[in-house]
């Protein structure tokens, strides 16, 4: 027969670097399916279930967060050196998340900023995606990670088969939910054409552009849909800090940020539209953030 | 032109609109049809004429689409939004199969049947009646077809409307769909100031046309709406000349413009989504953690999408975007003509209004294949069978190199197997799937399959033993044309997994040796160790009137046999090709020297048959995957002349 | 490297030679003048599977054309050991360093079964073709032919195609 259903369960850890535990609780959410997968998958290091630590060596790891302090490099290349198949979870282990916004920034002027002793605080000058410092063997992406992609995840990993895990735009989620596209009937800028799909388009569902949470998907045509939102009255920088979301230290979302000026800590609305750009006859607010209260998180992080 | 004939015609004063609806839903119809929402008129369920688009006007550009309010009563004075008809009667995502593996290693396969609504469509326009004809031909044309489409199609009741207010994207009249509504409707309705013109268009049409409380429709309102259909045509104009289209568009194939349009293309499927004909699909697993129970659920699919043309481990045959946009351009204005006799633009314009990126097909059409003009092509309509997959027993697995297994399967008691042809089948295992794997050898009470193990699903089969079943579609596409061979000489040329596919043809020819002239048989291999079915080769070797060479491409100190691509085995022969028939089987770009050697030894194109590698998902030409120019390579395929390939052969992106 | 056995000169007149050379492939249709020419600059030897005909680096003496038996052409690969790379078959050749500068060989020769090989004087035949124009224009496009079928070939092995 193909497979021996007497395998030893396969060894898994829940590890967290720089990140705020909503990919891990996400595990927590498959609520119908946890007893099912915790017999058949030993967990056996979890910071948000369990205080118990083991040791390794792992069949699989499931890494949350970005590399931001010299301790997670270091444990990095040790979760690396023990597992067989490390799996970055969520937008900043995939792509640095948030927090790699500062990647753009003066690292110790923030730090002096924030903390009333930076002195204690040590971190790396840069937070970076798990990808940039060892091999990863896959990703689940998302901010926070799609549950369904979860289950998706360990489903394959049980009966044997690759993952179908998707690689197409969130358009292609969004025009078979049935949704108009918000960019073309609405004139939002929307990163969908450009954005790893994975949440089944949720924010368009909501009016809205999607933010990117997933992270750029292959071959991203970034410069063709920046000059898209220039097109709807955004000026270039305004156009570039639409990227600058979860994952905008991703390629090639990053680029595109640096190129039109749309950096994180600088004012896009002040920035003057460069020569040649559409300019509105009335100033467009950046078109994401503004009514932020009002829906609720795309993500629906808790 | 409509077909607006008096006796046949009534009209609905605009107060009793609602009663087509209660008579719908008093046959136990949902009635579908046009409705705001999120800033654009769809398609979703009516329960009133209150629900529809009182008034609404849609300003449609490339890439922008504007409601605006008419200010009059008009219900329907509007062009197409962004859902289309497919949307109900092929689903976005559906469960189609489903697989069981109890605890012994039974499995078991079955359709998932579903519960079929039964709709009415109101509101649908001739550019989509064009296109449910289209669908039509897609999924009923044969020679398998899609059961489910069938279902729903059949059961929906159509209203068609009159388009009016066609929008700047439209061209249907260039496309030859529209505007006027000729037929494909059950009920048709044109749309006046103070009601609807209205004429049945089939039996079940003409049966709610006598309940409908109809006054006679005067001479003036048939006039308006003559006038109304006339100047719906002008507005729309010719903006392309879809006469010899697919000629000049194939003759463009290297231009590049391709390139220039990847640069503004998004590749973001939004095109292929809203179109109302493109019909690809994917399918995937979902199931249970230990793989038990799975349901397959296939969902739209864009041939934009990168993992579309994806085949086993990294490779691609449209890399890049501009691969992809060529694919979608010429498939749907040339190779679809091919494949279906008509074309797959019916003019509705979705494309150019939903594209965030603004592309204008018309613009690109013009560019890229200018008018003037040439022909078209063909059509055909074979019989329709559905597929079924049955269960087939491992009866030995045997190792023929370190990942390589040849599995010998027997058929299920009674299966009629001996008039079953075809060069491959779908291989489906419970919650992994199903792959294509060529027959390597059919055997009374089955069939051999040599697999190689380079990803999960072929992981799997390769580990299974005496006694396990998988499930097997009936043998599929066009095999090795082993007739053409006949009075010949033949040359057979396997390159690595290459060889398997082409092991039936030599069984044939040694058991009918005295058919054929002098026979070739070439294999090459990795290494000694990848080196396929080496008893054999030895044995056919060992025959006396079989000319038998192996080499491998590297080798350590204790090979002694011949080292070098497979072309090495022949650049020197004497033997004539100008006799001879060529099948080559292996890698594109061993095919790609090989055919070179054979054609300096003299064999020309049309005796050189090839078999062709491609994402093959459904295996019936029915999900998109595998096209190639105008050919699926399942069903059409896998194995051509390379006649038959001309110049689509080795082209970048094809 | 597998031992090296004895190799075994053989005398055959011009004419047997001649007549061993238009048998060839590389040696075919050439005119009877060139053929006679380059028997003159020819000897015939065979050698038991396992000799070594000539190793890497070395200087190579002589354009061997093989008449019977297989050949390899080998190279060490550390790690790895002896890879041969190529098999040269009855009527093609072997040893072309020795006309081509620095005239040392780029792998090592080694016969896979009994080989009869016709071998052509390195220095001789280079002499041959500079002062003989007629001869060089005959002998260079086949010399040629034979190296490009060897780099395409040896360009599809580098791709690797059946590790897909």
């Amino acid at each position: 027969m193909a497979r021996a259903t007497t395998t030893p369960r396969p060894r898994l850890a829940v590890v967290k670097l720089a990140s705020c535990d909503g990919c891990q609780l996400m595990l927590l959410d498959l609520e119908d399916h946890l007893l099912a997968i915790a017999e058949r998958v030993d967990i056996v290091e979890f910071p948000e279930a369990t205080s118990h630590r083991s040791s390794g060596p792992y069949d699989v790891v499931l890494v949350e967060g970005a590399v931001s302090t010299p301790e997670q490099l270091e444990q990095i290349h040790e979760i690396r050196r023990e597992a067989k198949l490390l799996v970055t979870i969520g937008a900043c282990a995939t792509a640095g998340g948030i927090q790699a916004m500062r990647n753009w920034r003066d690292h110790d002027a923030f730090r002096a900023a924030v903390y009333a002793h930076p002195e204690y605080i040590e971190s790396l000058a840069t937070a970076r995606p798990v990808a940039d410092y060892v091999k990863v063997d896959a990703e689940l992406r998302g901010c926070p990670i799609n549950a369904e992609q979860l289950l998706e995840f360990l489903t394959a990993l049980l009966t044997g088969r690759r993952p179908n895990l998707p690689d197409e735009a969130v358009c292609a989620a969004c025009k078979r939910a049935g949704r108009v596209c918000v960019m073309v009937s609405q004139g939002i800028p929307c990163l969908g054409p450009v954005t790893m799909t994975g949440c089944g388009a949720l924010c368009p569902g909501f009016d809205r552009g999607c933010y990117g949470c997933f992270g750029p998907r292959e071959q991203a045509n970034v410069t063709s849909l920046s000059r898209g939102f220039m097109h709807l009255g955004r000026t270039p920088a305004q156009a570039g800090r639409l990227f600058a979301g979860f994952t905008g230290y991703a390629e090639p979302f990053r680029d595109v940020i640096t190129e039109l000026g749309g950096v994180p800590g600088t004012s896009p609305a002040e920035t003057p539209p460069a020569a040649g750009a559409v300019a509105p006859a009335a100033p467009v607010a950046p078109a994401t953030p503004a009514a932020a209260g009002t829906a609720p998180h795309p993500g629906g992080r808790r | 032109m409509t077909s607006v004939t008096k006796s046949a015609t009534g009209f609905l004063p605009r107060a009793r609109f609602q009663q087509l609806i209660d008579l719908l839903v008093e046959d136990g119809r949902t009635v579908i049809g046009p409705k705001v929402a999120d800033g654009a008129i769809v398609y979703g369920e009516l329960r009133s004429v209150a629900d529809l688009p009182k008034g609404m006007g849609a300003e449609q550009r490339p890439g922008a689409y504007h409601l605006h309010d008419r200010g009059d009563d008009r219900l329907f004075a509007y062009a197409v939004g962004p859902t289309s008809w497919k949307r109900f009667v092929f689903p976005p995502t559906l469960d189609t199969a489903e697989s069981r593996r109890d605890e012994n290693g039974h499995v078991s396969f079955g359709r998932v049947r579903h519960e079929i609504p039964k709709l009415a469509f109101l509101g649908v326009r001739a550019c989509e009646l064009a296109a449910l004809g289209i669908e039509d031909r897609v999924f009923l044309g044969g020679p398998y077809t899609d059961e489910d489409y069938r279902a729903r199609r059949s059961s929906a009741f159509i209203v068609a409307v009159q388009c009016a207010e066609p929008a700047s994207t439209c061209f249907c009249a260039s496309m030859g769909t529209g505007p006027g509504v000729r037929d494909g409707h059950d009920l048709s309705l044109v749309e006046l100031a103070d009601g609807f013109l209205v004429s049945p268009g089939s039996p079940a049409g003409s049966a709610l046309f006598e309940r409908l409380d109809l006054i006679d429709a005067a001479t003036d309102q048939l006039t308006a709406a003559s006038d109304q259909l006339v100047s719906a045509r002008d507005r729309i104009g010719d903006p392309i000349v879809a006469a010899g289209l697919h000629d000049r568009l194939l003759a463009q194939l290297d231009s590049p413009r391709w390139a220039e349009i990847a640069e503004r293309c998004l590749a973001c499927t939004n095109c292929t989504m809203s179109c109302p004909t493109c019909f690809c699909t994917s399918a995937s697993q979902r199931s249970d953690l230990d793989g038990h129970v799975a349901v397959t659920e296939r969902r739209w699919e864009s041939c934009f999408t990168k993992g579309f043309s994806a085949v086993a481990l990294g490779g691609n045959f449209r890399p890049r975007v501009q691969d992809r946009y060529r694919q979608w351009l010429t498939h749907k204005f040339a190779s679809w003509i091919d494949q279906f006799g008509t074309s797959g633009c019916v003019g509705c314009g979705r494309c150019i209004a939903w594209c965030p990126a603004g592309i204008d097909i018309r613009e690109e059409l013009n560019h890229i294949a200018p008018p003037p003009q040439a022909a078209l092509g063909n059509g055909h309509a074979p019989e329709g069978q559905p597929r079924a997959t049955r269960v087939f027993r491992v009866d030995a697995a045997r190792s023929e190199t370190h990942d390589t297994v040849t599995l010998a399967l027997s058929r299920p008691e009674g299966m009629d197997w001996a008039s079953e042809h075809g060069e491959f089948v779908m291989v489906s295992v419970p919650a992994v799937g199903s792959v294509p794997i060529s027959i390597s050898r059919r055997l009374p009470t089955g069939m051999e399959l040599t697999i190689r193990a380079v990803g999960p699903a072929s992981t799997m089969l390769t580990g299974l033993e005496h006694g396990a079943e998988v499930g097997l579609s009936a043998p599929l596409g066009r095999g090795w044309p082993i007739e053409a061979a006949e009075g010949h000489d033949v040359v057979i040329v396997g390159g690595g997994m290459g060889l398997p596919p082409l092991r039936p043809v030599i069984d044939e020819i040694v058991e009918h040796r005295a058919k054929y002239g002098e026979v070739h048989i070439y294999h090459g291999a990795r290494t000694p160790g990848d080196l396929l079915y080496t008893q054999e080769l030895a044995a056919w070797a060992a025959r006396g009137d079989l000319d038998v060479g192996v080499t491998v491409d590297r080798a350590d100190q204790h090979w002694l046999g011949r080292v070098g691509i497979v072309t090495h085995l022949f650049d020197h022969a004497r033997w004539d090709g100008s006799k001879a028939v060529a099948f080559v089987c292996g890698p594109q770009r061993m095919i790609q020297a090989t055919i070179n050697t054979l054609a300096s030894h003299g064999i020309t194109p049309d005796r050189v048959f090839v078999s062709m590698e491609r994402h093959m998902e459904c295996g019936v030409g029915l999900c998109g995957h595998c096209q190639m120019g105008p050919y699926f390579v399942c069903k059409d395929g896998p194995v051509f002349s390379l006649a038959q390939l001309g110049d689509a052969f080795g082209r970048e992106g094809i | 490297m597998p031992e090296t056995e004895a190799v075994m000169p053989r005398t055959d007149d011009n004419a047997s030679l001649v007549a061993l050379l238009n048998a060839t492939w590389f040696g075919a249709n050439l005119p009877p003048e060139t053929q006679v020419r380059l028997a003159g600059l020819a000897r015939r030897y065979q050698a038991g599977a396992g000799t070594t005909l000539l190793a890497e680096g070395q200087l190579a003496n002589e354009l061997g054309i093989v008449l019977s038996g297989r050949v390899s052409l080998r190279t060490l690969v550390p790690e790895e050991g002896w890879i041969t790379i190529l098999t040269v078959e009855p009527g093609d050749i072997f040893g072309q360093s020795a006309v081509v500068a620095p005239y040392r060989s780029t792998s090592t020769v080694v016969a896979l079964q009994p080989v009869d090989v016709l071998a052509l004087d390195g220095p001789g035949l280079r002499a041959a073709l500079a002062a003989d124009h007629d001869l060089a224009a005959e002998l260079y496009p086949r010399l040629l032919q034979a190296l490009a079928r060897r780099l395409s070939a040896t360009r599809l092995q580098m791709l690797d195609l059946f590790a897909r």
